[in-house]
């Protein structure tokens, strides 16, 4: 490969694509490795949250991402994409919901489609990593709590008295710049202080 | 599923690694580069001149300057060492008219050679394989002269290389021809004081749906396997043993890897960045040839008369 | 670990046995099955560098409290040269010339190196038609961070005793990161230099007359075109190969009656009086991931703009986008004649240079196109 191919054109995904592709063990050869994504990709449109393999997971994932890319950029007239969701999707059903649901869901997203977890593995067991993958959106409870806006947490109420110090001294610096410029000390620093503190807190 | 549980066990740090901001580390375009880009544009100064109004970049510039688009192969890539090796195209550009041309075109190539009579030669023939991208970009032309099939490898931005004319700009029905070779000499024998043929402006670029006849086995490669278009009579020479070996090779499931196409070519994104930020020197240059094309076929006339 | 247990275990029962002289009973630990892959060890005085991230749930104010003052103290983020970094508050300014008056250069005196990344290759032509391979390397973001004078300076090999105490070295930092970042420890390194943390340090062997002051950015004016640099990084790492790949043996024909080695060396060694392998014989092993110089690559082109240079070859050590290291040449034929910058060209000056600066045999992809005068 030295010339990028430029008979097709593709929008750019959204996640992060390793540079080459994991052959995922199979006795068909690449095609076995296709035909085994394509389970995992239509049980991803379907039920919209799996769990499994994380190798496998993270191959499905990119072509689940590029075929929601594909119909929403060519929509459900432009044959080739309706021949590729024909493929990927083994349940026909599938088909209307990634033109008529999905493509809608995602029309004015600006981050990826899909989301993946690390799920922690069965021990003892089998040692492969495992995780969790889902399509955004769904209707599901999300699986991690969104904990950066609790406040209570001891760093956040450290950090926060950190930072309102910062701003003291800084208006306190200020201050003392202005007292030295305009040498009427008691004056200035009653109003520098007034206009900044709103703009601190 | 016990959601809470669900919850406690899954990792905690993960939420974070799929951000959108992240997702730069092995994707083409990191943020670092993407605030570069953003920096260092204004600095150029073919984005000076048209700051009101906005580059449209045609859609048919990636066929047309195919080699301004970087290997995409992630490993390889540097956006530094693309934009310096961009301005060197460029730089080269503005000193030698590189025509429009695909595989199947029929190309002058002008080069200074020190062991030359008069230290020039030029070559006339087909273009038949195209490749490598930025300046490395290379072409091959072939030609029949004395019954004798010839073949010459030029490096576009080769600086021996002195005028290169499109003499008949059209497409074939394949990707590369290098099945001219196993053809009869016929189809690769061209005039070498052919006329330019010239095509109307603004019209598409004519594919030629000839189709070749090629010489029995032995062949330099096995043409059956490649699913040719434009080759007439290849069911003559091919036996069933080949017929059985060639379907083993086929790989119709690549259509649908969409993985594998995805790594194999530029992001529209990134090509529309790319191509803005040479836009403008090469829409001047294209205007500047056109204006050339002109007065000469203008004068052509006034000779003849 | 169990390997030296053992060890101590026997030899306590030898030193024992031959006290008492009973019987030795030894437990042999054969090193076989083991590859001589080459292993990172870390020195005695390695400092660990990145702190173990962990997500804290800090919230976005107060996430955003932190960057700022990071920003306070060190400076914004600014793309300097092409290469996305911090602007250096912390750092002196102006950093003091030496005088006049300094020590001159001589052809014995070692310079400073610079840290740069192998950044992609591709060719350039000379002015005679020829084209050559070039790579380029770009100096990112390089900082003096401390100079060591010789008196203070102990090498981990000891020098012979003519050498001793004849080269100070230079610590020189590239690549300045968010300090949040690395540990404590790793910081406390450029506290004193006023240089914002680095995500890259090398050690220069220098002499004492080519010192620098901590603070002093190196750019790629430290070297001329036309001068030569010897370039060392750690090449790819490929990983347990035959002899093929390895050493680029022909292998044997796939057929004509060939079964089972079309991939192999063949014969290793002789018989009779020399009836064994001899040492430095070719054989399957591990390949890359060495550290490897190339020696008196000359330098074709520079580009200030973006700190790159572009040096001979395209078999420079390591991947693209890898870490390199650029010296000045130790090829006695090839050091240069003239001073160059000595011992770095400054700021100021390097001001003044060119945008691209050509070599003078190189063709500028600017001038018209080479022709050749009929005799």
């Amino acid at each position: 490969m030295n010339q990028a191919d430029v008979s097709k054109l593709i929008s750019q995904l959204r996640i992060v694509v390793r540079p080459k592709n994991r052959n995922l063990k199979n006795p068909d050869g690449p095609e076995g490795r296709l035909l085994k994504l394509r389970k995992t990709v239509t049980a991803l449109v379907k039920h919209e949250r799996i769990e499994l393999y994380y190798n496998r997971a993270d191959e499905a994932r990119g072509y689940a991402e590029l075929l929601i890319s594909n119909a929403i950029r060519h929509g459900d007239r432009h044959k080739p994409t309706m021949e590729l969701a024909d493929y990927w999707l083994l349940e026909k059903q599938l088909v209307h919901k990634l033109f008529k649901v999905l493509v809608p869901r995602y029309d004015n997203y600006n981050v990826s489609y899909t989301r993946m977890y690390k799920a922690p593995r069965d021990y003892p067991g089998m040692y492969y990593k495992k995780s969790v993958l889902e399509l955004r959106g769904n209707p599901y409870p999300t699986l991690c709590a969104d904990q950066t806006q609790n406040r209570n947490l001891l760093h956040n109420v450290l950090l926060d008295e950190a930072r309102k110090e910062f701003r003291r001294e800084k208006v306190a610096d200020l201050a003392n710049k202005l007292n030295v410029a305009t040498e009427a000390p008691k004056k200035t620093v009653e109003e520098s202080s007034d206009t900044i503190k709103p703009t601190a807190i | 599923m016990n959601v809470n549980g669900f919850c406690r066990i899954v990792s905690k740090k993960l939420p974070q690694q799929f951000a959108y901001k992240r997702i730069v580390t092995f994707s083409t375009k990191p943020a670092q580069q993407q605030q570069e880009a953003t920096v260092s544009t204004p600095t150029l100064p073919n984005n000076n001149t048209p700051a009101a109004r906005k580059p449209i970049v045609p859609g048919h510039y990636r066929f047309v300057y195919p080699e301004f688009l970087p290997d995409p192969k992630v490993q390889w890539r540097n956006t530094v060492r693309e934009k310096l090796e961009r301005l060197d195209m460029l730089a080269r550009r503005g000193q030698v008219d590189l025509p429009e041309f695909y595989v199947g075109s029929i190309l002058a190539v002008t080069s200074s050679d020190p062991h030359a009579a008069g230290k020039t030669s030029r070559f006339v023939g087909i273009c038949i394989h195209r490749e490598r991208c930025g300046l490395r970009a290379r072409f091959i032309l072939r030609n029949v002269i004395d019954h004798q099939g010839m073949e010459v490898l030029y490096e576009l931005y080769d600086p021996t290389i002195q005028k290169v004319e499109v003499l008949r700009l059209e497409k074939r029905l394949d990707d590369s021809l290098f099945y001219l070779r196993d053809a009869l000499p016929e189809f690769s024998t061209f005039d070498e004081n052919m006329e330019a043929e010239h095509l109307e402006e603004g019209a598409p670029v004519p594919v030629n749906d000839i189709k070749v006849v090629l010489r029995p086995r032995p062949w330099l490669e096995r043409w059956e396997r490649q699913n040719l278009l434009g080759v007439a009579n290849i069911e003559q020479y091919i036996k069933d043993k080949h017929r059985k070996s060639a379907a083993k090779v086929q790989k119709p499931w690549e259509k649908y890897d969409l993985m594998k196409q995805y790594r194999a070519t530029i992001p529209e994104e990134e090509q529309k960045e790319i191509f803005a930020e040479v836009h403008t020197e090469l829409h001047t240059l294209e205007l500047q040839r056109k204006r050339n094309k002109r007065k000469r076929s203008f004068i052509k006339p006034k000779q003849l008369a | 670990m169990l390997r030296t247990v053992i060890g101590d275990l026997a030899r306590l029962r030898l030193s024992s046995s031959s006290s008492s002289n009973s019987c030795v009973l030894v437990t042999q630990v054969r090193e076989k099955g083991h590859l001589s892959r080459p292993r990172l060890r870390n020195p005695h005085w390695f400092l660990r560098k990145e702190r173990s991230q962990t997500d804290d749930y800090v919230t976005a104010e107060n996430r955003n409290f932190v960057k700022e003052v990071v920003h306070e103290t060190y400076g914004s983020p600014a793309l300097i040269k092409g290469v996305q970094t911090y602007e250096q508050k912390l750092i002196r300014t102006p950093i003091e010339k030496p005088s006049v008056d300094a020590e001159p250069w001589t052809p014995k005196v070692r310079r400073c190196g610079v840290i740069a990344r192998k950044i992609g290759q591709y060719p350039l032509w000379l002015k005679n038609g020829e084209r050559v391979r070039t790579t380029l390397l770009q100096i990112v973001d390089n900082h003096v961070i401390k100079y060591t004078p010789p008196e203070e300076y102990q090498p981990s090999h000891r020098p012979s005793v003519h050498n001793l105490h004849k080269y100070g070295c230079l610590l020189v930092g590239a690549e300045s990161t968010n300090p949040a970042l690395l540990t404590k420890e790793y910081c406390g390194i450029f506290r004193d230099s006023g240089v914002m943390p680095k995500k890259n340090v090398a050690r220069f062997i220098v002499s004492p007359q080519a010192a620098l002051a901590p603070g002093t950015p190196l750019n790629v004016g430290h070297f001329r075109v036309g001068e030569f640099v010897d370039v060392r990084g750690k090449t790819v790492d490929h990983g347990f190969q035959g002899v093929v790949k390895r050493h680029g043996f022909k292998g044997m024909p796939a057929s004509h009656g060939v079964t089972k080695t079309h991939r192999r060396a063949g014969n290793i060694g002789g018989g009779g009086e020399k009836g064994r392998v001899w040492p430095g014989t070719k054989m399957p092993g591990h390949m890359g991931n060495r550290w490897r110089i190339s020696k008196g690559l000359r330098i074709w082109r520079i580009n200030t703009k973006y700190n790159v240079m572009w040096v001979q070859g395209s078999a420079v050590p390591g991947s693209t986008n890898g870490l390199i290291y650029i010296y000045d040449t130790i090829l006695p034929l090839r050091k240069p004649k003239e001073a160059p910058p000595f011992p770095t060209l400054y700021e100021d000056d390097a001001a003044a240079l060119p945008e691209d600066i050509w070599y003078d045999q190189v063709h500028d992809f600017k001038d018209e196109t080479i022709t050749y005068k009929p005799e």
